[in-house]
Formats: structure tokens, C-alpha cells, sequence
């Protein structure tokens, strides 16, 4: 994996764990103190690009790759004028058909495509939907409240259960309260002699304690720990089939890869960078890398998509082949 | 899918709520089939800003993928505004209700018959490239018919990728194995394989095995048990980013610790429980040692011991909770009257 680093200073996560990349809206990332050098005066040109920039609009980087950044400020710009819901279109043809003008414009601008012309197209837009992109603003707001209210109940639930816990709490040190006063009332008042009321007072803390204690012990489906005033009668044991092991087959649509004794017996591990020791010590191995990649290769090759559409049960045994890097070199 | 969510499914009861969802009984008025929804929490407003929770997305990436037997099925997933919900299989219980629940007893075949399913659903997890990551008895649903399947795919992830570090702050701490505690940063489906033996003994004794209270003391117990790794026995554990010499602990016998396991089961269990992690078996490997094949032959699914309902249970609560109401009351006027006195 390449090291992440500031394009300016050179500096990588490596060396300064604490790095932030910030990137502004021309997609070009630069760390958190050449930014606080270049834009002293609150706004600069872009050492990449040389696009005037302000240090108000830098934000941090979240994706790696600086220039989904820059989509995503340019999508946040564009969509804030195209504005328009499925609602807004008599045919769902007719909202797809604008889904992919959006699409087309935010590639544009990203890529650096007709400018000009995506520019003035949106110019356009704009004048002739005036009304209806002020009127989708306020609309917008609404599904925004939505989820405030929303958030706003989620915490309500909350405020709740913690004061049920603070009056539980209460309760109990009242409780603690009136039996301490309890049993100095009654070495006040009863004949009995001291030591014995004492001891029978701890007898009923223990066993008020104990009882508090069974409440706690259950299990969150109220199950409780020490629970056996009854045992379940044993079900009469049925003749059950001793197992066998039969080998998991898994419709892997391809070639068969070599088995991990092959990779090996036949030097396919030579062709694969070592691990580290500390990999190794982790329980990793260079052959569960080599198997995967293996076969996520050999993996639906004999998938013809034309033939007949794949059952939605045989799609689901294609492993996902994630974006994950082959150890394999040539 | 189904975007007509919220109407297909119809709530019946509340059944729990976790950190980041809230869990319901529902009837899927379509099939008429009974449905765990699981609806997935906003949290706060920056997290909502974000986007949609990174467990339920990991599950749902995850579970489209997968099909078997002994994993639980997703069913549909529907969102309704910003909300997200995830329907599931619905499971009656979970491994650790049975466990705790001191009623049901728990014999030899019972034990193989547990082990074998979380085993053969564990070979399926690990042959697609999944590493399940928190295993634990509660996270091993079981529903009406006894038929047990995992759950919770919130910290699942793809696995055999050289390149990519992954985090060792997994595993609920009971269930973490060594060279997670240590610190690895690739590891393999050894971290899975030694929270099973936790299970296995967990089933044994009827209680934890290892309840460590922190990172620390849980290594500690660790080696305590099992004696604290050799060199020999595991090369290169110190070059684990979080290793740190421990005091020399002998190692016990697992027969001594579990006085009623086979000598079968206790081969299962001394190969899991290895401390270093390329010793310990695979599923596959397991599924093949002599335990599963030996007599007894596992229970079959539908005779496991069953916990009683909860509903059964809440109503015997409630039952016996009036009396110890009418003993406060009563030492409540004691006291007050004694207060007149004063």
C-alpha cells in the first residue's frame, strides 16, 4: 500500500502518525501545516493547480484518493441547483434521463470536459428552473426535519432509560437509608440485647442484598443464573445418525485452483513475496493469500451471462472479489 | 428490494436493543412468516450525517453473499427516509440462554450436537473468505427446531488479503485469542477457531472460561491455564506489536479442568486452544478429528434442550414479585410509626 503523504512537504502518516491531509475543492490535498504556511493570509493559490483557493474551505480528507474529494465538492455544488425529485417528472424514463445529466455534468467538471459548455448548461438550468429550484430548497428542508425529529425521539428514548437507572439508583440508597435507620431505632427502643439485634439486622441486609443481587444476575432474556426449581426432563435420546464428514462443495463457476497442499509441493509460494515474522506469529500464511487470489482468478470463468441469467442461489456462491491486491508477482 | 418495507412487515414485539439497533418481532405479512427486524439506529447528528451505519453495511455486504444452513439468513433489507432495516431469520433464542439456564441439562451428545452445527457454519464462513470475528455463545442463534446458526455480522470481514492491516480490537475480550491481544495486525482464521474452544469449554463447565476483566489479565488467565508460551512453541511471537514478557506459568492438563470430556473432545479442544495460532486446526480440520464420528452421535436438532419462553418467565416474576412489595410496605409503617414516637 502506497504511503499516504502531503504532496508539499513529503511528509507520510509513517513518520508523523498525527498527519491530517486537508483538501480543498480543486482536489489536491496538502497537510495540515503547509496549509497554515501557504494561506497565512487567508487565501492562496493552490501549489498544484495554482486555482485561488481559501483556507476557510479546506476540509479534511476522508478517501484516500483526493480526487473522489473534489467530486464530491463538485456534486455538492451541482446538486444544489438540480434539486429536482422523482416527483417532479411525469415518467420514470424522464427522471433517469436528468439522474444522467447530472451524472454527465458532475463528470465533466471533474475531468475537466467542455467546461465551457457544461458551465453555461448549467447557467441555463439555472434561469429556466428558478422557481422550482427555490421551491425544492425549502422542500429539501423537510426531509431534514424529518430527520431531526427522528434523531430528537432516538434521544428522547435515551434521556428516558438513564432516568428510570437514576431513580432505580435513588431508590436503592433510600432504601440503604431507612434501613440503617431501622436498626438504630430499634437499638434505641428494643430490650433485645445490642449484639443480637445487630446480628439479626445483618441477616436481613444479606438477605435484602442477596435478593437485589438475584435481580441483577439475570440475563438480559431474564434468565436468572441460580434459577433451578425445575430441571427440564431429558428428551429420550432418538436414534440420531453418527456424522460423517463429507467435504463442503462450493460452485466456485471455474477452473479448479490447486488445493493449499499444491501451492506447496509445486513452488507456487516461491513467486509470492515472504511474510513478515510478525504476520506469521499472527497466524497469517503466505498460502491464504496465494488461495484467495487463486481462486478469486479462477472463479467464474465458466459463467455465460448470455447462456441463461445466473439463479440468484448460484450468484451467491461467487465469492466477492473485493478490491484486495494480488500478492503475485511475475 | 423491497421498498414496500414498512407495509410488508408488521412489528409484534420489542425483543432487545444493542448500540446500534433496535431489534423486532415482526410477521412478514407477504409469506406470513415470523421475522426479526432489525432496525438500524441514526445515533447522533454527525453520524447521521455520515451516512448509513458501517456494522450494517458490513452485514449486509457480508450476508448477500452467504447461504447455509447454520448462518443466519438476511432476508430483505428496506429503508424507509434514512432509516435502514435489516430483516433476518427469526431465532427463538441464543446459545448462552441455554448455557445459563442451570434447568436444561446439557449431556455429551448435546455438546457435539452444538459444536458440530457453529463448526459446520464456521467451514462455510471461512471457505467463502469470511472471517466472523465475534464469536461468542451469544452471537450463536438457535431457533425452534434447535437449529443453530450464527449471527451478528457486524465486525465480519473478508479475510486472505496480504496487503491490508486489519484491527485487533475485535473479539469480545472472553472469546480473544493471543496473538489478538498481542497486538497482530494480519492474522487467520485462527481468531475464530480459538473463540470456538472458549465455547466448547464454556458448554463444558457451564460458565466462562476465560473472564479476563482487562486486555491484561485476560492474557494472564490465558497463560495461567495454558502455560505461557515458549519460544519453541511459538517462533516469532515477539515480534507481535503488543508482546510483553510474561511471568513463566506451568502449563495445565486440560483433563485435569474439564473431568467430563471424552479424550476425543479434549484432542478437539488442545488443538483450538493452541496458543499459537498456526498450530490450531482449521473447521475443516476439526470436522475431520475422530470426536464428531466417535459414538455418542450428536442430538438431533429438534431434541435439543430448549429454554423455557421468556414470556413464561416474566409472568412467574410477576407472580412472585407482590409479596416482597407487601414486606416492604410493612417495614415502611413500622419504621413511620416508631418515627411518631420520637
Amino acid at each position: 500500500m502506497e504511503e499516504q503523504g502531503c504532496p508539499r512537504c513529503k511528509t507520510t502518516k509513517y513518520r508523523n502518525p498525527s498527519l491530517k491531509l486537508l483538501v480543498n475543492v480543486c482536489g489536491h490535498s496538502l497537510c495540515e501545516s503547509c496549509v497554515e504556511l501557504l494561506f497565512v493570509k487567508g487565501s492562496g493559490l493552490c501549489p498544484e493547480c495554482g486555482t485561488s483557493l481559501r483556507r476557510s474551505t479546506f476540509r479534511l480528507q476522508i478517501f484516500e484518493d483526493a480526487s473522489v474529494e473534489k467530486e464530491i465538492d463538485i456534486r455538492k455544488r451541482v446538486l444544489r441547483d438540480f434539486n429536482k425529485k422523482e416527483e417532479d417528472f411525469p415518467s420514470l424514463q424522464e427522471y433517469n434521463d436528468y439522474l444522467e445529466m447530472i451524472e454527465t455534468i458532475v463528470f465533466n467538471l471533474t475531468n475537466h470536459q467542455d467546461v465551457e459548455a457544461t458551465k453555461k448548461m448549467i447557467d441555463q438550468y439555472k434561469k429556466e428552473n428558478k422557481d422550482q429550484i427555490k421551491k425544492n430548497l425549502s422542500k429539501l428542508s423537510k426531509d431534514e426535519e424529518f430527520l431531526e425529529t427522528l434523531i430528537e425521539q432516538e434521544q428522547h428514548e435515551t434521556t428516558i432509560r438513564k432516568m428510570i437507572l437514576l431513580e432505580e439508583e435513588k431508590k436503592e440508597k433510600a432504601a440503604k437509608r431507612k434501613s440503617k435507620e431501622a436498626l438504630i431505632d430499634a437499638l434505641m427502643y428494643q430490650d433485645r440485647p445490642a449484639h443480637d439485634i445487630i446480628s439479626s439486622h445483618k441477616e436481613l441486609a444479606q438477605h435484602e442484598e442477596l435478593e437485589a443481587k438475584r435481580a441483577t444476575t439475570a440475563f438480559s432474556t431474564g434468565i436468572k443464573i441460580g434459577h433451578r426449581s425445575d430441571i427440564v426432563p431429558l428428551n429420550k435420546q432418538e436414534t440420531a445418525q453418527l456424522y460423517r464428514y463429507c467435504p463442503l462443495v462450493i460452485e466456485w463457476c471455474g477452473p479448479e485452483p490447486p488445493t493449499v497442499d499444491e501451492l506447496y509441493t509445486d513452488g507456487y509460494l516461491r513467486n509470492i513475496r515472504t511474510i513478515s515474522d510478525a504476520e506469521r506469529a499472527g497466524g497469517f500464511r503466505e498460502a491464504l493469500a496465494c488461495h484467495r487470489a487463486l481462486q478469486d482468478a479462477f472463479s467464474g470463468l465458466y459463467s455465460f451471462p448470455n447462456v441463461s441469467a445466473p439463479s440468484p442461489a448460484k450468484r451467491k456462491s461467487f465469492p466477492q472479489t473485493a478490491a484486495h491486491s494480488p500478492m503475485i508477482t511475475s | 428490494m423491497g421498498e414496500d418495507g414498512t407495509d410488508r412487515y408488521e412489528k409484534i414485539d420489542f425483543l432487545g436493543e444493542g448500540q446500534f439497533a433496535t431489534v423486532y418481532k415482526a410477521k412478514d405479512k407477504k409469506t406470513n412468516k415470523i421475522v426479526a427486524v432489525k432496525k438500524i439506529k441514526l445515533g447522533s447528528r454527525t453520524e447521521a450525517a455520515d451516512g448509513i451505519n458501517r456494522t450494517a453495511l458490513r452485514e449486509i455486504k457480508l450476508l448477500q453473499e452467504l447461504s447455509h444452513k447454520h448462518i443466519i439468513g438476511l432476508l430483505d433489507v428496506f429503508g424507509h427516509k434514512s432509516n435502514v432495516s435489516l430483516v433476518f431469520d427469526f431465532m427463538e433464542t441464543d446459545l448462552e440462554v441455554v448455557i445459563r439456564d442451570s434447568s436444561l441439562i446439557m449431556t455429551a451428545p448435546h455438546i457435539k450436537s452444538y459444536v458440530l452445527q457453529t463448526l459446520l457454519g464456521l467451514e462455510y464462513l471461512h471457505a467463502h473468505w469470511v472471517l466472523h470475528r465475534d464469536m461468542k455463545p451469544n452471537n450463536l442463534l438457535i431457533n425452534e427446531g434447535g437449529v443453530l446458526k450464527i449471527g451478528d455480522f457486524g465486525l465480519a470481514r473478508f479475510f486472505g488479503s496480504p496487503s491490508r492491516p486489519y484491527s485487533h480490537q475485535v473479539v469480545t475480550r472472553w472469546y480473544r485469542c493471543p496473538e489478538l491481544l498481542f497486538g497482530a495486525r494480519a492474522y487467520g482464521e485462527g481468531v475464530d477457531i480459538w473463540a470456538v474452544g472458549c465455547i466448547i469449554a464454556e458448554l463444558l463447565i457451564r460458565a466462562p472460561f476465560l473472564p479476563g476483566e482487562s486486555d491484561l489479565d485476560q492474557i494472564n488467565r490465558i497463560f495461567q491455564v495454558l502455560g505461557t508460551p515458549t519460544e519453541a512453541e511459538w517462533p516469532d511471537m515477539k515480534c507481535l506489536p503488543d508482546f510483553i514478557v510474561f511471568k513463566e506459568f506451568p502449563r495445565q492438563s486440560l483433563k485435569d479442568i474439564f473431568t467430563a470430556a471424552s479424550d476425543d473432545l479434549l484432542e478437539v479442544l488442545n488443538s483450538m486452544l493452541s496458543l499459537n495460532p498456526s498450530k490450531r486446526c482449521t473447521a475443516t480440520q476439526a470436522l475431520q478429528m475422530s470426536y464428531f464420528s466417535n459414538k455418542p452421535a450428536p442430538t438431533l436438532s429438534h431434541l435439543l434442550p430448549f429454554p423455557k419462553s421468556n414470556k413464561i418467565i416474566d409472568k412467574e416474576k410477576e407472580a412472585k414479585m407482590p409479596s416482597l412489595k407487601r414486606k416492604q410496605e410493612s417495614s415502611d409503617s413500622v419504621s413511620l410509626k416508631k418515627r411518631l414516637v420520637f
